[in-house]
């Protein structure tokens, strides 16, 4: 298990694939842990791609700062594990937490990357995500991470999911359990009681950018991806059908389709952001179609008038 | 040399063997804890705070008498010389950048609490076909519960206002006590065939 070192800590982090080929970082969320990857790092190799993923500091197998974790340092992590792949194309993609990160290395070393995917992500904390983030770190201190994971859970995956696992919760919750320990995911949590808007350094951003963001996801519901939208210029947004929070434990082979699609086309010089509206296809390998023409994107239900 | 206890018993209890040595460290960390929060506690309480400063006083002693009759105890000769190992690492270190000696004792106790409560889970080593019915088993649980609960009041301590001044030498201190202590919780689970999934 290979690790770097970023001043006393190491993180803990694997590289897959071809060694020429053009890299996808993967960032976990926050209660992630590298090994959820998996499904991807295996369907992105078919697809000839490098996989780079890794544990940030206070998850699995990196090491856990006991009192302060910053997001800075998050940020440095990544951009260490970016160095180790050399200087060939890089595709960063990060869900929630993660994506927040990605989207601060964007920020801070977008000259680096060749493309990025924020997904289930945001900007900003606007009362809603400040509350609703608050109470989770509040179940957390009371409940430990089991209750953290019973908080999120329902949230995050659809009825679909949920209901063949519904009397095996447990064991679907106790790798995740295992991993994380109550203070670092509590300092991960932390790490945003200083957070300030990203939202004026989007611009900044020069890179392809594909938002994904779940139809029904209400933790990060569409307003906060529309925030990347509109301020990252060379940007699409993508809306995934039926899907939630964490589309990419629920859809991995539907993600993993639109992230090799959005590469292969931006190193084929296809990809126009063009700040557009999507709707992923149900399944991986189908159509996209466009938003439909005069309807808000940011309804639930069909209200005529666009905020394009 | 497995991350988990076992080999279970027929009705998935854990060796005794393994309960005597996790009992002990855990009875040796907690007590040493119980004892300093009970020095510390005043007869009549002065300030807010101290109220927590009782409650943590009285869950520590809880956690000490739970082990004491939920483990299944038998003769380790080996507990003798690391019990002394153990009781040796709990003495007070007050951290000498902070000229308030007072106020270093307690940081210092506050360190070791964030450690013991925050890195040391018992409940983790318990494999899926444990008995959530066998006393031990739910001890475990209910003490690594409880440490995440008892962990807030010396995260609320050492992120405090009145150590920013001294960050550095807090986060250090408390690294050096969190290291110190996962050691120690490695070696004594080594010593009964369990790997420590988090050892340096």
């Amino acid at each position: 298990m290979p690790f770097l070192s970023h001043g006393s800590y190491r993180i803990r982090y694997e590289v897959e694939g071809p060694a020429k080929a053009p890299a996808y970082v993967l960032v976990n969320g926050l209660t992630q842990y590298a090994e959820l990857w998996a499904t991807y790092c295996n369907a992105l190799i078919a697809r000839q791609f490098r996989v780079a993923t890794f544990d940030l500091l206070g998850q699995g197998a990196s090491d856990k700062p006991a009192l302060f974790i910053s997001q800075d340092d998050q940020v440095e992590a990544l951009h260490l594990l970016i160095k180790e792949l050399g200087d060939g194309p890089v595709f960063l993609s990060g869900i929630s937490f993660g994506g927040v990160i990605a989207l601060r290395y964007a920020i801070a070393h977008g000259e680096r990357l060749a493309g990025l995917v924020p997904m289930s992500c945001f900007a900003e904390l606007p009362p809603q995500l400040f509350l609703l983030g608050n109470a989770l770190r509040t179940g957390l201190i009371l409940g430990g991470t089991s209750y953290l994971q019973d908080l999120l859970l329902p949230m995050n995956v659809s009825d679909q999911w949920l209901k063949p696992v519904l009397d095996k919760l447990d064991s679907v919750k106790r790798q995740g359990w295992l991993v994380n320990d109550v203070y670092a995911l509590q300092n991960l949590m932390e790490s945003f009681l200083d957070f300030e808007p990203l939202t004026p350094q989007l611009a900044s951003i020069g890179v392809p950018t594909m938002i994904l963001n779940g139809e029904f996801d209400f933790l990060t519901p569409r307003a906060l991806h529309e925030t990347l939208r509109v301020h990252i210029p060379n940007s699409s947004l993508v809306i995934i059908p039926g899907a939630y929070h964490a589309f990419t434990l629920e859809k991995p082979a539907l993600t993993v389709d639109l992230l090799a699609r959005f590469a292969e086309d931006v190193l084929g010089g296809r990809w126009q952001g063009n700040k557009a509206v999507w709707i992923a296809p149900e399944e991986a390998g189908g159509a996209f179609a466009p938003f439909p023409a005069g309807y808000d994107h940011l309804r639930a239900i069909p209200m005529q008038g666009t905020a394009r | 040399m497995s991350e988990f206890f076992g080999p279970l018993d027929s009705e998935g209890g854990v060796p005794p063997r393994q309960q005597t040595r996790v009992a002990a460290f855990l009875i040796s960390a907690h007590g040493a804890l119980a004892r300093q929060f009970a020095f510390a506690l005043p007869m009549k309480l002065k300030s807010a705070w101290q109220t927590e400063l009782n409650a943590q006083f009285y869950r520590e002693s809880e956690i000490v008498s739970l082990l004491l009759r939920a483990a299944t105890w038998v003769p380790d000769l080996a507990l003798a010389y690391m019990a002394a190992t153990w009781e040796g690492a709990w003495l007070l270190q007050p951290i000498k950048v902070i000229p308030d000696q007072s106020l270093a004792l307690v940081v210092d106790l506050a360190t070791r609490a964030h450690a013991v409560h925050a890195s040391i889970r018992p409940a983790a080593l318990l494999p899926v076909e444990a008995n959530p019915h066998d006393p031990f088993v739910m001890a475990l649980r209910r003490i690594e519960f409880e440490s995440g609960r008892l962990l807030q009041a010396q995260i609320l301590l050492l992120k405090g206002p009145e150590l920013v001044p001294f960050r550095d030498a807090v986060s250090s201190a408390l690294e050096r006590r969190h290291a110190e202590i996962r050691r120690l919780w490695t070696e004594a689970l080594e010593g009964v065939g369990i790997a420590n999934r988090r050892a340096e």
